[in-house]
Parts: C-alpha cells; sequence; structure tokens
C-alpha cells in the first residue's frame, strides 16, 4: 500500500521535473532541413545590417557533438591513447559536450553583457553548428597525418565556420566594442579547441622534429607518448656511450 | 467428502484471485503488449523473471488455503497451473512468452534490410532474441581474445535509454523502453558476424574498417528501417537511421580494437 502512494508520488514529480516534452519542438525536423543547416554553417553571410535568422533546433547540434566525440574515441584508439584517471568515453564526451555547453553559456552571458539579441538554445544551436568545420577537419587529419594539411585545414575550414558564427552574432549585435569583445572570444576559444583537438588525443607520426611541436603538448600530460624509433636510437646510442666508456 | 467439497470451494476462491492475477501478467507478457503509448515504467524486464514472483506468490496463497487438508498433494500446484491440473497447463513457451516463430521472422526482417517491415511486428516486446544476440556478440569477442561483457551491457543500456529519449522526442506517438531494447537487440545480429569474423582475422586494416563500416551501415539501416515502419516517420528515416549508426559505430568500435 505504501509502495503504491510512494510510487505514485514519485512519478507525479517525476514527470514534473523530468518532463522531457518541452524539448520536442526543438526536434523537429527533416533531413532536408539538417542537410541545408550544415552546409549553411559552412557559409558566412554577407549581410551583417539585418539580423539573422537562427534556426532554435537541437537536433543536429547533438548528433554532431555525438559525431565529434565518435571521432575523438577513433583517434584515441587508432593512436593508443593511454588516459591515467578516468576512461576514454568519460575524456571524449566530458570535452566535447563541456565544450558545446560551456562555452555556450559563456557567450550567452557575454551576449547578455552587451546587449546581443540571442536566446539560449539559439547559442546552443550556433555553437552545434559550428562544430561540423571541427568534425570535417578532424576526421580528415586524424587519419591523414600531415601537419601543414591540419593547418590549412584549421585555417580554412575551421576559420569559415568561425566566420559564419561570428557575422550571425555581429549581425544581432550593436555598437563596435560589443561586437569586438564577443566575436573575438568565440572566434579564439572556437579555433583554439580545434588545434587542443587535434594536438592532445592522436599520435604524432611525424614532425616529432617539427619546432611547432614544442608548445603543443597540453599542460596536463594525459598521454604517455613514446616514438619506438626515437627511443631506440637513444638507448642505442647511450649504450654504444656507456660501452665506449667501459 | 464435504471436506472435500469445502476444499474445493476455498481453492476456487484462491483460485479466482490467481488467475486474475495471472492475467495480468499475462498481459504484461508478450502477446498483448503495445509498442505505442505505453507509458508504465514496470514492464520491461525478462518474461522468466516477472513471472517468478508470480509464481512465488502464487504458491503462498494457494498453501493458506490448504492448511485445512494436509493430504492434498503439491504437485499440481507447480508451474503456475491453476484451473483444474497438470495437463490443461500450457506449454512453457507459450507461458514465457517465447514465440519461436515470431523471433524467426524478426531475425529475417533484419538480416534483410531489403525486405520491407511489418510494422505490426514489434507490438510484442520480446526480449529473448536481443538477449541471446547481446550474449553472442559477448562470446564471439571472448573468442578473439577481449573479454567486454561489462563494456558490451553498459553501451547497450546507455544506448537504449538515450535511443528511447530521442525517439520520443522525435515521434508523435511514444515508444517505451522495451520496444526500443527489443528493436536494438535485434539489430544487432549483423554485429555478431563481424566478431566472428575478426576471430579470423584481424580487423585493424583497410578491409577490416571496410567491413566495419559495411555492417554498422546494415544494423543502422535495419534498425531505422523497423523504427520508422513500427513509429510511422516515413520522411526521416535517415534522421534516425544517423544515432542508431553512431551507436553501432561504438559496439564497432569495441570489437575491433
Amino acid at each position: 500500500q505504501m509502495w503504491q502512494v510512494g510510487k505514485r508520488q514519485a512519478s507525479r514529480a517525476f514527470s514534473l521535473y523530468a518532463n522531457i516534452d518541452i524539448l520536442r519542438p526543438y526536434f523537429d525536423v527533416e533531413p532536408v532541413q539538417v542537410r541545408a543547416r550544415l552546409l549553411e554553417s559552412m557559409i558566412p553571410v554577407k549581410m551583417i545590417n539585418f539580423p539573422q535568422k537562427i534556426a532554435g533546433e537541437l537536433y543536429g547540434p547533438l548528433m554532431l557533438v555525438f559525431t565529434l566525440v565518435a571521432i575523438l574515441l577513433h583517434g584515441m584508439k587508432t593512436s593508443d591513447t593511454i588516459i591515467r584517471e578516468g576512461t576514454l568515453m568519460g575524456t571524449a564526451i566530458g570535452t566535447c559536450f563541456g565544450y558545446w555547453l560551456g562555452v555556450s553559456s559563456f557567450i550567452y552571458f557575454l551576449a547578455y553583457l552587451c546587449n546581443a539579441q540571442i536566446t539560449m538554445v539559439q547559442m546552443l544551436s550556433l555553437l552545434g553548428y559550428g562544430l561540423f568545420g571541427h568534425c570535417i577537419t578532424l576526421f580528415v587529419t586524424y587519419n591523414i597525418h600531415f601537419h601543414s594539411l591540419f593547418y590549412v585545414f584549421w585555417l580554412g575550414v575551421g576559420g569559415l565556420s568561425t566566420l559564419r558564427m561570428v557575422a550571425v552574432l555581429v549581425s544581432r549585435t550593436v555598437g563596435h566594442t560589443q561586437r569586438l569583445i564577443l566575436c573575438g572570444t568565440l572566434a579564439a576559444l572556437h579555433m583554439l579547441f580545434l588545434l587542443y583537438l587535434h594536438f592532445a588525443y592522436h599520435k604524432v607520426v611525424e614532425g616529432i622534429l617539427d619546432t611547432l611541436e614544442g608548445p603543443n603538448m597540453p599542460p596536463f600530460q594525459r598521454v604517455a607518448r613514446d616514438i619506438p624509433v626515437v627511443s631506440n636510437a637513444v638507448l642505442n646510442t647511450t649504450a654504444k656511450a656507456v660501452a665506449l666508456t667501459l | 467428502m464435504s471436506n472435500f467439497e469445502q476444499f474445493h470451494f476455498d481453492f476456487y476462491q484462491s483460485n479466482y484471485t490467481i488467475d486474475d492475477q495471472e492475467d495480468s501478467y499475462n498481459s504484461y507478457g508478450s502477446n498483448k503488449n503495445l509498442c505505442g503509448t505505453r507509458k508504465t515504467q514496470t514492464i520491461e524486464e525478462l518474461p522468466a523473471s516477472a513471472f517468478a514472483p508470480s509464481e512465488m506468490l502464487l504458491s503462498s496463497q494457494s498453501y493458506t488455503g490448504q492448511i485445512l487438508q494436509p493430504t492434498y498433494s503439491p504437485d499440481t500446484l507447480s508451474h503456475l497451473s491453476y484451473t483444474d491440473g497438470f495437463d490443461e497447463e500450457p506449454p512453457l513457451l507459450e507461458e514465457l512468452g517465447i514465440n519461436f516463430e515470431h523471433i524467426w521472422q524478426k531475425t529475417l526482417t533484419v538480416l534483410n534490410p531489403m525486405k520491407p517491415a511489418d510494422g505490426s511486428i514489434m507490438n510484442e516486446t520480446d526480449l529473448t532474441g536481443p538477449m541471446v544476440f547481446c550474449l553472442a556478440l559477448g562470446a564471439t569477442s571472448l573468442l578473439a581474445g577481449k573479454v567486454h561483457f561489462g563494456y558490451l551491457y553498459g553501451m547497450s543500456a546507455i544506448g537504449c535509454l538515450a535511443m528511447h529519449a530521442l525517439l520520443n522526442l522525435m515521434s508523435i506517438p511514444g515508444v517505451s523502453h522495451g520496444c526500443v531494447a527489443s528493436v536494438l537487440g535485434y539489430c544487432l545480429l549483423p554485429m555478431v558476424i563481424l566478431s566472428s569474423s575478426a576471430v579470423i582475422f584481424s580487423l585493424q586494416g583497410i578491409l577490416g574498417t571496410l567491413l566495419a563500416l559495411f555492417i554498422i551501415g546494415w544494423c543502422s539501416f535495419s534498425a531505422s528501417k523497423i523504427f520508422t515502419s513500427a513509429l510511422a516517420m516515413e520522411g526521416q528515416q535517415l534522421l534516425i537511421a544517423y544515432p542508431c549508426a553512431l551507436l553501432y559505430g561504438l559496439f564497432a568500435l569495441l570489437t575491433v580494437f
């Protein structure tokens, strides 16, 4: 009897607080629309005097974040990345969702300060679609390991998607200082995130002698990466040196 | 004689309530469960486990009726027999809700992605097939030297929850957890094929990657085909196929590496 009452109360509380039906209108999309929006996210708009329309939809961004997680996992697996505290899956999901939700909230807060006309859902949607460029870049460069190719993609593809987001935000903000703050922050975070994802999560096959490699190791050393050729060479020369001195 | 009649009377009384419970458990089982608007949470355990508590309840109830009649043998009360006797009991598989014909039909639907799916076959929430396929995947992984049972169960559970949430948001009639679990489990069958091929040759080359991609496509195509036919979401098959592909991609990652 008590079980029945308890169950009824719990289900009432559950339906009140965990009502996911409020998210229902954001998932009402057709495949054509999603494809169109994906392609649009790479094209910066020219008209910044008129507030650009942003589709407040969550299906596309959510799928893109999950795709980014999958690409990260694939990259980590192919490069035998070892994460000492935590799991591969947890790290990937934490990074991607943390970026999407965290940076969206931060930019939304800045937009509130700078008086920009954008809602939270629109910001989530905009940033989510901006991750499409990241997905493409990482997918290509995790499989083809050329540094110069990565930089081309970083500037080209990453730049395009950043420009689109920036243009949309500029069209919705008045005042030069505000525009500068908002768009500068977003551009910096977006481009740096791509850089971070590339260098932190996959094995660097060639280019250990590349001087640009140095500062790009993440401060918290999560991976134990070893290039067998180099370490063997070092071992051999050390052994030879020791043998010579003896 | 009068004792016996009294016994029958008592027996019939308790029988009535047992039948009632029996009916309600049957309706929670396979045949009448609709994949549609059922939102109650209690249903989707294995039918076998759902019947086990009812059996214990039955025996406790029947024993109270028997205190007056110590000579009555408890044999005929074994195994949920109710109305008259041992012979009238339905066969075990039917009680457990395992219908081999339907299982075979659903398996064929998965294995032949070009065959149009029948929307009504998903009306019964059948978790036997999915359980078998999940165990088969674990067993073939074991043959290849990877003990990943825990990861498999965890990923399937979380995947089912996520797909259930997404499908509820995207479709107009809702879905139940059992339906989602059932469909996703059945479409895991091609993954078992991938895993068994991992026993023979390593999947970490170009051939392995291509095979894995093909199998992922096959699984997600079948799953989305069954979901769209069961939920009447015709234009959105691609939108459902993509999350399924991500989920099966995770399974493939587990199998390949």
